[in-house]
């Protein structure tokens, strides 16, 4: 990071609770978190929903810089925070002048896209079953959701996810999955707990998904 | 350092669904990517040039492969590892620019193919949509969030359509930040429901001829029956102006208007010389809602009612309760109750 030390210009620092950006703002500007911790959130209907936090030396508000799209997400500082912020104009300079930033950059957006692949993947299911068990894979493959405490051994897998973060990525309500959940666990595919859903046969539902998806 | 690999015709070099940290730049040969469009379900084939890097996606992110690389005439290829890569990216800025650029317009098109699926959402115009998240802020209590938003919507779009109704918004936040705090305070009605964007009133036409305070407010369906009330009113239709305005109290919902439409009630009430009933819906309303923005003039109204039912004394009470709540001799119901007030006075006299 001593390479940095050119760009101290371009330091901002936020008060805990303060916002960075906020959702639907046009943006021209990505920022390099230096110290604090930063939340993204998001209002999907009538709740704010916590997408992501992140520490240094994290990137975030980088999809506007190349796009000049609106925000798709708010930023608020969650401790005292100081971030280099980074725009169109600078950002090359910035960008040939540390590397490894390019690089970070890059492995998020190569993220990214494979995460939106996935999505895509799940949303052209006709089958709402296949649809919610392949969240499920799709979160065994990103490893993002994977409980590090629970067992991993064999086809059980432990997410630590709620109904409403399944229902999000399957792009179907809360209450239809819940009721393909509870279908799920009556067949005992599934073990439904307060704050983790155990799928107890990975490779069954990777079996399932197969056999529904379109050829 | 990178390898070189060879390849032979017809071979493959990775198949997709394989997880490897392997990044190739093709130097001699014919290699094609053959994989399928995820939204037509067509093969796809994207010939590599030679010179060009793939296989970079799914090693940085060690995710599956994606496609198949097939090679189609005898090839030599430069083999990195995500190390090697990283070095090599590291010292060739230029190269990892343009890999950006590829890699946003890649992501651009994927994301718009998922939000096209997600049809159920409905897309919010930028300026809409940050409306909207400052009025989640403001519902709320959640005033500095809400401060900076329509601060925010203030400096990009000075002549929005929700301009007005913003700058009211903000002006509560800061008001509300003042005096109660984040997260406290009561609620602040922002004077839309649900998902739709009412259109604002200048786009509206017709309601502009609406007396009384001319009210920025955008047209919600609450705000064109109030709107229209107030209409009826303006045109001595006293009658048919008290109908539309018991039927906005009565749906309720709307915090914005309900308040509204129960002082016009009660000044329609007036009108219609229905004093005893003018005193009841006024002394009602002053005890359930002291803080009533119009709370001076019903005061105003229920001394008039009084006077008009040969109560003197009473209406002297109330007259006398507004000039030792409002004493800036300048104020509108001031005068009025100092006029009022001064004319029993005298009417004693003489």
């Amino acid at each position: 990071m001593a390479d940095l030390a050119a760009f101290t210009r371009f330091a901002r620092v936020y008060q805990a609770g303060e916002i960075i950006f906020s959702e639907y703002e046009p943006g021209d500007s990505f920022y390099l978190i230096q110290s604090g911790r930063v939340k993204i959130t998001k209002i999907v209907g009538e709740i704010e929903k916590t997408i992501d936090i992140l520490q240094p030396p994290e990137i975030f508000g980088e999809m506007a810089i190349l796009e000049g799209t609106p925000r798709s997400a708010t930023a608020v500082a969650l401790d005292s925070v100081k971030v280099l912020e980074f725009n169109r104009a600078n950002f090359e300079v910035l960008m040939m002048g540390n590397p490894q930033i390019a690089l970070r950059l890059m492995k998020l957006f190569a993220k990214r896209i494979y995460d939106q692949k996935r999505r895509f993947m799940i949303l052209t299911l006709d089958d709402q079953q296949a649809r919610v068990a392949d969240v499920f894979l799709m979160l065994n493959e990103t490893q993002a959701q994977v409980s590090s405490t629970g067992e991993q051994d064999g086809e059980k897998r432990e997410f630590r996810v709620t109904v409403e973060d399944v229902a999000h990525w399957a792009g179907m309500s809360s209450q239809d999955v819940q009721a393909i959940l509870a279908h799920f666990s009556n067949q005992r595919r599934v073990e439904l707990y307060g704050d983790r859903i155990v799928v107890k046969n990975i490779n069954d539902f990777s079996r399932f998904v197969s056999s529904r998806r379109k050829k | 350092m990178p390898k070189v690999g060879s390849f032979r015709a017809n071979s493959v070099i990775y198949f997709e669904g394989d997880v490897s940290d392997k990044i190739f730049v093709l130097q001699k040969g014919r290699v094609t990517l053959k994989y399928t469009d995820i939204e037509t379900g067509a093969d796809v084939h994207d010939m590599i040039a030679t010179g060009e890097f793939f296989g970079v996606k799914s090693a940085l992110g060690r995710y599956p492969r994606e496609e198949n690389a097939l090679v189609v005439e005898d090839a030599q290829v430069l083999v990195f590892a995500v190390p090697e890569f990283e070095q090599f990216a590291g010292a060739n800025s230029r190269i990892i620019i343009k890999m950006l650029k590829v890699f946003s317009n890649q992501l651009r098109r994927i994301h718009r193919q998922v939000e096209n699926l997600m049809e159920k959402q409905e897309a919010l115009s930028p300026e809409a949509g940050l409306f909207r998240t400052g009025e989640y802020y403001l519902k709320n209590r959640m005033y500095s969030q809400a401060k900076y938003v329509f601060g925010r919507y203030l400096t990009y779009y000075p002549a929005g359509k929700q301009a007005e109704v913003s700058a009211r918004h903000l002006e509560a936040a800061e008001t509300a930040l003042v005096r109660y705090g984040d997260g406290k305070g009561p609620a602040i009605a922002t004077g839309t429901s649900g998902g739709s964007i009412p259109r604002s009133r200048a786009a509206e036409g017709g309601a502009e001829s609406a007396p009384r305070k001319p009210d920025p407010a955008p047209l919600s369906d609450a705000a064109k029956s109030y709107y229209n009330a107030v209409s009826l009113f303006s045109q001595e239709k006293y009658k048919e102006a008290l109908g539309e305005f018991k039927a906005i109290m009565d749906s309720g919902g709307d915090t914005e208007y309900g308040p509204k439409a129960a002082f016009d009630f009660g000044r329609s009430l007036y009108m219609l010389q229905q004093y005893d009933l003018t005193i009841k819906h006024f002394t009602q309303m002053v005890q359930s809602s002291p803080r009533h923005p119009d709370l001076l003039d019903i005061l105003l109204y229920l001394g008039h009612s009084w006077e008009r039912k040969g109560d003197v004394e009473r209406a002297k009470g109330f007259y006398r309760k507004i000039l030792s709540m409002e004493q800036d001799e300048d104020h509108a119901t001031h005068i009025k109750a100092r006029r009022s007030l001064k004319s029993l006075e005298e009417g004693a006299r003489g």
